[in-house]
């Protein structure tokens, strides 16, 4: 399907250009929803006007990125909208690419289970038609090009975009199944922004299903692919921290970036949940909160990967939205790369409860954002209170979203296995609820 | 000199015959030298009230009162920047409008018809205050808001207004510290805006302003020591406020006895207003300072009087080698003028790029095989 994708990417890149070359480039770009401390453009041409004045960038809080970022942006720097443009692009290809494997390998899953006779007959309904998988792909890349949250992140050419283009990169390779790939874009991932450490949990999971290595503690196979892979992630990720030194030449960077993320001293307010409160904190129980937050984008790791074992893509994607909505500087940017996931299960469109709720939720959320923002800061007649009731709503919102595709894909699991049509022990009719 | 103000020299008659000229030619040169010697040619002022409301009439009672002064002196009004915070003369509350009186029973108005004030109402800020002393100002500023002084400038600010233990109160709404006021002082010493400075501070707690001053050739004074409050000198039932400071007005009482030939020095000066008259104790600091403070003249700060001799002789100069004070890190002046650092590019280096190309040609290699390496070479 290259040219209906062509033809998405040519309209995507026109939107962008259009955004760019009017007036509301540089007013997206002031935004707090879409550029935090961490992937601001402004920041990265100060870091490296500073670097072209001998002084380490890392002196002052002002940057925050990586040295191969640095790399990499030492020569883009001129180009940057094209760079940003590309990075969309790169993501949007990266996911298409996954997806359709995925789609493959779920069909392929299907039919095989469908001849073996595995599913109960009232679930036939319940099945992915090869005509709605085909089109999924092309449904997900559209998601992501032409998503107002992508959009917008593009246009203040924050650095989000490559940090998701190295992410899709990484979903790429893992759906692909090369091992050493992944880890190195995992390495990657991890090294730009701590938080897709918890991914290696389900990229494994994945490698692990499609070798055929049941994952079962006790076996030997699990154990020494498990240490391969991690083997190869922490390898590559030395590597790239050793690199990183040579570049300028000294450990600055460590504090700045990694400090920076997991002991977030710059409360400015973004959409995500971590100012507000720690604005009003004491020192004394700052580093319990700090951990306490920071703990909670870890924490869902093991025990989804426990209930999803058999289904790590979903894994993928649960932990990705878990990432997005926790992380502690989060922008718009991220959200809108767990939001191109959505096309792939939209057959669970018949299990979701709260899906109008949610989208209302989300549509009113985004939109009271800079009417908030406008209100407290420049009339001065709200508050921070009102600005933090909005991101907390937002927040639940994604949390509701994420949790009620969790319970629908549940759902069709249990309903695959046990039949549509579920009846109590005494023939009446029962309901599934997700406790 | 030229500088004292002096319209004769003493001692010298021109039409004398009697006088041989080389003699007389000595006699200018050494003036003349002394002249091109001495580090101060021109003066300037910067007088500052801080406060708002009718109820603090009398700080800008004293800031006119000291404007007054200087005037009349000498200083001319392109060389004072007059920043007053509140109008007293055209405010609804004043029984007689476009006066501001300093002594009671209106003996003695200090508005006049030819006041010119430079920061008015809200523009008086402590950010337009700093700015204004270390000349950081957008360049629209318009001349008369500017202090253009150099190094050879010899400048008075006068502060009044409300203040305490190491602060002064602007406008009711913010504050300048003494470490902020003792940092712009540097940062005017570092830029050569100054020659000399008298500083004179006429708050409650005064003297804490000048405690932290660590810049060379400044010398200050204040109306109160820590711990003291400045107290204001007479109410006029009439206009109903307090008029004065007392500070001040004893400080007016002994400028209105100097006139520009006046040879009262600065010793003259720290005994104005002592504890029986102020009822708070007035307190000076001169330990910055290079001269001995009995040797400035109080026409040094507070008047500036050029009288010109028009002579046909033509007298030699030495050029004059020695200098008194060192500025800190003195560059040539070549490189004063190009101060811009030349734009070098920052390169990564070397042995990056190559490890990193080596690492991903290496990684390109392993996932897609050897076999990709004949369709390169």
């Amino acid at each position: 399907m290259a040219a209906p994708l062509t033809l998405l990417v040519i309209v995507a890149v026109t939107i962008r250009a259009v955004l760019f070359r009017s007036s509301l480039a540089e007013l997206i770009s002031e935004r707090v929803e879409v550029v935090s401390p961490l992937n601001s453009w402004k920041r990265v041409v100060e870091g490296l006007a500073l670097l072209d004045l001998g002084v380490s960038p890392y002196s002052g809080d002002v940057f925050h990125e990586t040295p191969l970022t640095i790399y990499l942006y030492h020569f883009v720097i001129d180009y940057a909208e094209i760079v940003c443009m590309i990075a969309d692009g790169i993501t949007a290809v990266a996911l298409y690419l996954a997806v359709q494997v995925y789609n493959k390998n779920v069909f392929r899953k299907q039919k095989y289970a469908l001849e073996a006779d595995r599913y109960p007959h009232d679930c036939l309904e319940l099945m992915q038609t090869p005509k709605e998988l085909f089109y999924v792909p092309l449904k997900v890349a559209m998601f992501y090009l032409l998503s107002p949250f992508t959009i917008l992140s593009c246009v203040a050419k924050s650095t989000c975009g490559i940090n998701n283009a190295i992410v899709a990169l990484f979903v790429l390779c893992t759906i692909k199944g090369s091992a050493l790939l992944s880890a190195i874009f995992l390495a990657l991932a991890t090294y730009q922004s701590i938080y897709p450490i918890t991914l290696f949990a389900p990229a494994l999971i994945y490698l692990l299903q499609r070798l055929y290595i049941p994952v079962n503690l006790r076996r030997q196979s699990f154990w020494l692919f498990t240490l391969q892979y991690a083997f190869m992630f922490v390898g590559s990720l030395v590597v790239i921290v050793g690199l990183s030194f040579f570049l300028l030449g000294s450990w600055d960077y460590i504090p700045s970036v990694y400090g920076f993320i997991l002991s977030v001293p710059d409360l400015t307010p973004n959409i995500g949940l971590f100012w507000y409160f720690f604005a009003e904190m004491f020192e004394h129980f700052r580093l319990f909160f700090i951990c306490v937050f920071q703990i909670n984008v870890f924490f869902y790791t093991i025990p989804l990967s426990i209930k999803l074992k058999d289904h790590p893509v979903f894994l993928m994607f649960m932990q990705i939205a878990i990432i997005s909505i926790f992380k502690s500087y989060p922008t718009v940017g991220d959200i809108a790369l767990y939001m191109a996931f959505l096309p792939v299960w939209s057959h669970l469109y018949r299990f979701l409860r709260n899906i109008f709720m949610v989208s209302c939720v989300l549509l009113a959320c985004s939109a009271l954002f800079p009417v908030l923002w406008h209100l407290w800061i420049y009339a001065g007649s709200a508050n921070s209170n009102f600005y933090y009731a909005i991101t907390l709503l937002f927040n639940v919102g994604q949390v509701l979203l994420v949790s009620d595709y969790f319970y629908a894909y549940l759902r069709r699991e249990h309903h695959l296995s046990h039949g549509l049509y579920l009846k109590k022990k005494d023939g009446s009719e029962a309901t599934l609820v997700l406790k | 000199g030229w500088k004292r103000g002096s319209s004769f020299l003493p001692g010298i008659d021109v039409t004398d015959t009697k006088l041989s000229t080389s003699a007389f030619l000595l006699l200018h040169q050494a003036r003349a030298e002394r002249f091109f010697r001495s580090d101060h040619t021109n003066n300037w002022a910067v007088l500052v009230c801080t406060s708002r409301f009718w109820f603090n009439y009398r700080h800008v009672a004293n800031t006119l009162s000291v404007y007054r002064s200087v005037k009349r002196l000498g200083i001319p009004d392109s060389h004072i920047v007059l920043m007053l915070a509140d109008d007293m003369a055209c405010n609804h509350r004043n029984p007689k409008p476009a006066t501001v009186f300093s002594h009671k029973n209106m003996e003695l108005n200090v508005y006049g018809d030819d006041v010119e004030v430079d920061y008015r109402g809200y523009e008086v800020t402590v950010e337009n205050f700093l700015r204004v002393l270390t000349g950081r100002l957008p360049p629209s500023t318009p001349r008369s808001k500017r202090l253009l002084s150099d190094d050879h400038s010899n400048i008075l600010i006068y502060l009044t207004g409300h203040g305490g233990n190491g602060f002064l109160k602007f406008q009711d709404s913010e504050e300048i510290s003494n470490v902020e006021l003792a940092d712009a002082f540097e940062q005017m010493w570092q830029k050569r805006r100054y020659n000399e400075l008298l500083f004179i501070i006429d708050t409650c707690q005064g003297a804490s302003m000048y405690e932290r001053f660590y810049s060379p050739n400044l010398m200050a004074l204040a109306s109160s020591q820590v711990g003291e409050d400045s107290l204001s000198h007479q109410p006029d039932l009439a206009i109903g406020v307090h008029l004065m400071d007392r500070y001040t007005f004893y400080l007016l009482e002994f400028l209105e006895d100097i006139h520009p030939a006046s040879q009262a020095n600065m010793n003259d000066l720290f005994k104005v207003c002592p504890k029986s008259q102020c009822v708070s104790t007035p307190g000076h600091r001169t330990d910055l300072f290079q001269r001995d403070p009995g040797s400035v003249l109080i026409t040094d700060f507070f008047g500036s009087v050029r009288k010109v001799e028009i002579t046909m002789e033509t007298i030699n100069l030495t050029p004059h080698t020695e200098t008194a004070l060192a500025y800190v890190d003195q560059l040539p002046v070549a490189q004063i003028i190009h101060q811009k650092p030349k734009q070098k590019d920052w390169h990564p280096p070397d042995g990056f790029i190559l490890g990193l190309w080596t690492l991903i040609l290496l990684v390109f290699f392993r996932t897609y095989g050897i076999k990709h390496l004949k369709h390169i070479f």
